[in-house]
């Protein structure tokens, strides 16, 4: 791996100004990214998590030059997305989640044929690259339907192809699942991954935890427009490392046993609830399974029953870190 | 990134693809025949019984023949520009399209150039009308000129066209004024009766306007008397038109950095 | 007295509901543009052509023709714009289910589009009234008023039909909008319509406008409510009807969509 980033942000800020009001136009200030500093290395899938209104659009845009950051640099291939725009625009994609962005009344292939003309893909390359790209995304034997015959999950897929037209070596995806049934976004993350695997940079946006954890190296979390926490998957699950939980029920434990469960490393807190004829013991952990392997011993002689642990998810990571002190909920643009 | 002819091809087809698409939508929108083919037929309509109204001069009923096609002609041209951006804007693409290597100005210019294709199908119906139904021709029609001062009308729409998507692209409101105006252009432009009856202040304005002289021109041509300053007229609606692409330089500029500033592309 | 409340509960939301549509401009340019700008230049563009045509004299005949019917404006587009925010806000549904008395949850739809109608006639009226120096002197402006308040409920009327044909149909606008400019033609408002073909005279005196501007026309040349009672109770009947015919297509649709022949209808 190269030592440049193919995607770089250094203190991004973007502020958007609207105007209320009819007759007393009101100018009001929102700030939607607040210094954000990222590195995203060649080939990684990163993926960015954060509540609407976070600011992932906003960013996702600045990139895609789209939008023009406040102050700070956004660089993708070593390009500056302000000033290297004509540059810059042949050699990424982006996809929005979604259903519009596609003329409706025109068919898939009319559709593709426009936007590499537009994104000035020579015709005997295009000639070739739009039946491989049909073929790719299931689209093969429908591209002369009109797109308002496509399903939810076609004209997403269509929107992935015409994001490829270019062969973008960085593809920007912008909850690309969005709206879409579980099947069908199971499909997109399996193409998504491949896209990477095969040596794209791909930087996505989602609010689904599980899709990020599937699929992504790397993530980001990003809330009120600050990145407040950043790294693997499983990284970023142990910031939450109190979060496991181990629950059996026992018949008749002496209180004073729990104090050996007490003393592990990593247990957090330990819960006792008298039921009708058992106890159930709650144990909230860092790391559920340790706790599982060292029960036997500590409660050496009680016979233990329905044990069952579960191990910190991204979600409860998420949750912990989007949740404190939520402010901004107002959708970006 | 390859050498200037390459890039030249490039943008080339990239504004043929532009046009073929805009034809494409036109041929399947029920509100693209409604433009070319309906309203100025419903238009020429009324003009023809007006025009022939006892009492009208004979010489009158030219406007009512041409006048029909001059209002779809412009309609058609000039909802390239605002219809056009904003429908783009409902559908999610004027994102799209702005965020491709393409500048804007390239793909503008392959929609305006079907947008005036299908307008100019207004003349036809108009003209079958006013034919059938008022068995009105032109009297005296200078084919030639006729058909330069048309062509000079066509750059001059192609003009208008260009320089007003960046001003509807940037602010909404425009689009909704100059709609909402859309009656007073034809009076302004003289489209079915001469700017020459309108108060003397509301001349002024014409003057300004660079299609006012070539439609003074395109009716000159099918009429015996009158003044034919053709050449005059010509010049003034290609200096005129020339103006309005020098003032669309740098609105398209700033649409460029507006856009990017504010990211009011994406709002439908 | 439940009873009276609930339809007066149907009223006030559909009310509402046309007037949403009214102002759903969203800054006050587009309010302008449609409401006052476009009016007032097409009122303008007719009276140049008639004046072109025929002499200046003849100013206030295009202008009152031209004013009275852009209540066609109001009226069609008023309805059809309140029917789409209808669908729009999911409400159909609602009243549909509610056992208000649906004659009334029907003829609400037109009450604010009727008023905006007046409004639009009186503002574009007053305006040429001054661009060309008209001369009123000797009319009854009083019997004029009648007019405008009468040829508003009439268009209003043709417009409650063309509401239940957007039910159905999705590009209802298209054809309102030709029809809004065959009324322009057809209707008597820039030239007599005795010098259309004969079929389509027929046409005319079965729409809304054609005895209405006549009568409003004499009543600007000083004629009393005797002399243009009939056209007057004439213009009344013609508008009822094409209420009545709306009213009884929207019965239909309503029936055929519960039995499930119209999903996207409602």
């Amino acid at each position: 791996m190269t030592t440049n980033p193919a995607i770089e942000a250094r203190q991004l800020r973007k502020t958007y100004t609207t105007t209320r009001g009819v007759f007393r136009r009101e100018r009001v200030e929102r700030a939607a990214l607040r210094g954000v500093d990222l590195k995203i290395a060649k080939g990684e899938l990163f993926g960015l998590l954060g509540p609407n209104g976070a600011g992932k659009t906003t960013m996702v845009k600045i990139f895609t030059t789209l939008l023009l950051p406040a102050s700070g640099t956004a660089l993708v291939l070593g390009l500056d997305a302000v000033k290297d725009q004509w540059a810059l625009r042949k050699r990424i994609g982006f996809v929005f989640g979604g259903e519009r962005g596609l003329y409706w009344r025109l068919s898939g292939l009319d559709n593709l044929r426009y936007f590499a003309d537009l994104y000035r893909v020579p015709p005997e390359v295009s000639r070739r690259r739009i039946p491989e790209l049909l073929e790719r995304l299931d689209l093969a034997g429908r591209e002369k339907d009109r797109v308002e015959l496509y399903s939810r999950g076609m004209k997403q897929r269509l929107h992935l192809a015409r994001g490829l037209l270019n062969d973008p070596e960085v593809l920007f995806l912008d909850e690309p699942t969005i709206g879409l049934d579980p099947v069908g976004a199971r499909e997109l993350r399996v193409i998504v991954r491949e896209l990477a695997d095969a040596g794209k940079t791909v930087f996505l946006t989602t609010h689904y935890m599980f899709e990020a954890d599937a699929i992504c190296d790397r993530l980001a979390v990003i809330r009120d427009g600050v990145i407040v926490a950043e790294g693997t998957p499983s990284s970023i699950k142990t910031l939450v490392h109190d979060q496991g939980i181990v629950e059996f029920e026992v018949v008749g434990m002496p209180v004073e046993r729990l104090a050996g469960l007490r003393s592990l490393p990593g247990v957090r807190s330990v819960a006792i609830s008298e039921h009708e004829l058992a106890q159930v013991v709650t144990v909230h952990c860092a790391r559920p399974a340790d706790v599982m392997t060292r029960l036997g011993v500590i409660l050496d002689g009680i016979k233990l029953e329905k044990v069952s642990s579960r191990e910190p998810t991204l979600e409860d990571a998420y949750v912990q870190l989007i949740g404190e002190n939520p402010t901004n909920s107002e959708a970006s643009p | 990134m390859g050498t200037p002819g390459v890039a030249v091809t490039g943008l080339a087809r990239a504004a043929f693809s532009a046009f073929r698409v805009s034809i494409r939508l036109r041929v399947i929108s029920p509100w693209a025949y409604l433009n070319w083919l309906v309203f100025p037929v419903l238009f020429a309509a009324v003009g023809l019984y007006v025009l022939s109204s006892p009492g009208a001069a004979s010489s009158h009923v030219v406007y009512g023949v041409l006048g029909g096609g001059l209002i779809g002609y412009w309609s058609v041209a000039y909802l390239e520009g605002g219809n056009g951006i904003q429908e783009e804007r409902w559908n999610g693409t004027l994102e799209q399209i702005f965020a491709t290597p393409t500048p804007l100005w390239v793909i503008l210019l392959g929609k305006i150039c079907g947008g005036l294709l299908f307008g100019l199908l207004a003349f036809l119906p108009t003209a079958a009308f006013a034919y059938v139904g008022f068995h009105a021709v032109l009297p005296a029609l200078d084919g030639g000129r006729f058909v330069i001062s048309l062509g000079v009308l066509t750059l001059s729409f192609f003009c208008i066209a260009l320089t007003l998507t960046p001003l509807f692209a940037l602010w909404r409101w425009a689009f909704s004024m100059l709609n909402g105006f859309e009656l007073g252009v034809y009076v302004l432009c003289g489209f079915m009766f001469p700017v020459a009856v309108l108060a003397p202040w509301a001349q002024g304005v014409a003057g300004f306007l660079a299609p006012t002289w070539a439609v003074r021109a395109l009716y000159a041509s099918t009429l015996a008397e009158g003044p034919h300053n053709f050449a005059t007229w010509w010049l003034a609606t290609i200096g005129l038109s020339l103006a309005y692409l020098a003032g669309a330089y740098f609105l398209y500029a700033l649409v460029e950095r507006r856009a990017r500033m504010s990211g009011q592309l994406a709002l439908a | 007295m439940k009873r009276l409340a609930l339809e007066a509960g149907v009223f006030g939301r559909s009310t509402y509901l046309q007037y949403v549509a009214l102002f759903q401009w969203a800054n006050p340019q587009g309010y302008v543009a449609y409401k006052v700008l476009l009016p007032v230049t097409q009122i303008l563009f007719f009276v140049e052509l008639g004046v072109y045509a025929t002499g200046r004299q003849n100013a206030l005949y295009f202008a009152l023709g031209n004013a009275l019917q852009l209540t066609a404006n109001a009226g069609i587009f008023g309805v059809i714009a309140t029917v789409a925010n209808e669908r729009q806000y999911g409400t159909l549904p609602i009243l549909l289910a509610s056992p208000a008395n649906r004659l009334i949850t029907f003829l609400s739809r037109a009450v604010v589009n009727v008023i905006d109608g007046i409004a639009t006639v009186v503002i574009g009226l007053a305006i040429v009234v001054v661009i060309y120096g008209l001369n009123l002197q000797h009319a009854n402006l009083l019997l004029l008023a009648l007019c405008v308040v009468v040829i508003s409920l009439t268009t209003a009327g043709l417009g409650l039909m063309f509401g239940s044909i957007g039910l159905v149909m999705r590009d209802a606008i298209i054809i309102a909008n030709i029809v809004y400019y065959v009324l322009l033609i057809i209707c008597g408002i820039n030239f007599p319509v005795s010098r259309l073909p004969g079929a389509v005279q027929v046409l005319a005196y079965a729409l809304p406008l054609t005895r209405g501007v006549q009568a409003a026309r004499d009543a600007a040349a000083g004629a009393s409510l005797g002399q243009v009672g009939g056209l007057l109770a004439g213009e009344l009947l013609v508008g009822l009807m094409w209420a009545l015919g709306g009213y009884l297509l929207f019965r239909l649709l309503e029936n055929w969509a519960r039995r499930g022949g119209l999903q996207e209808a409602f």
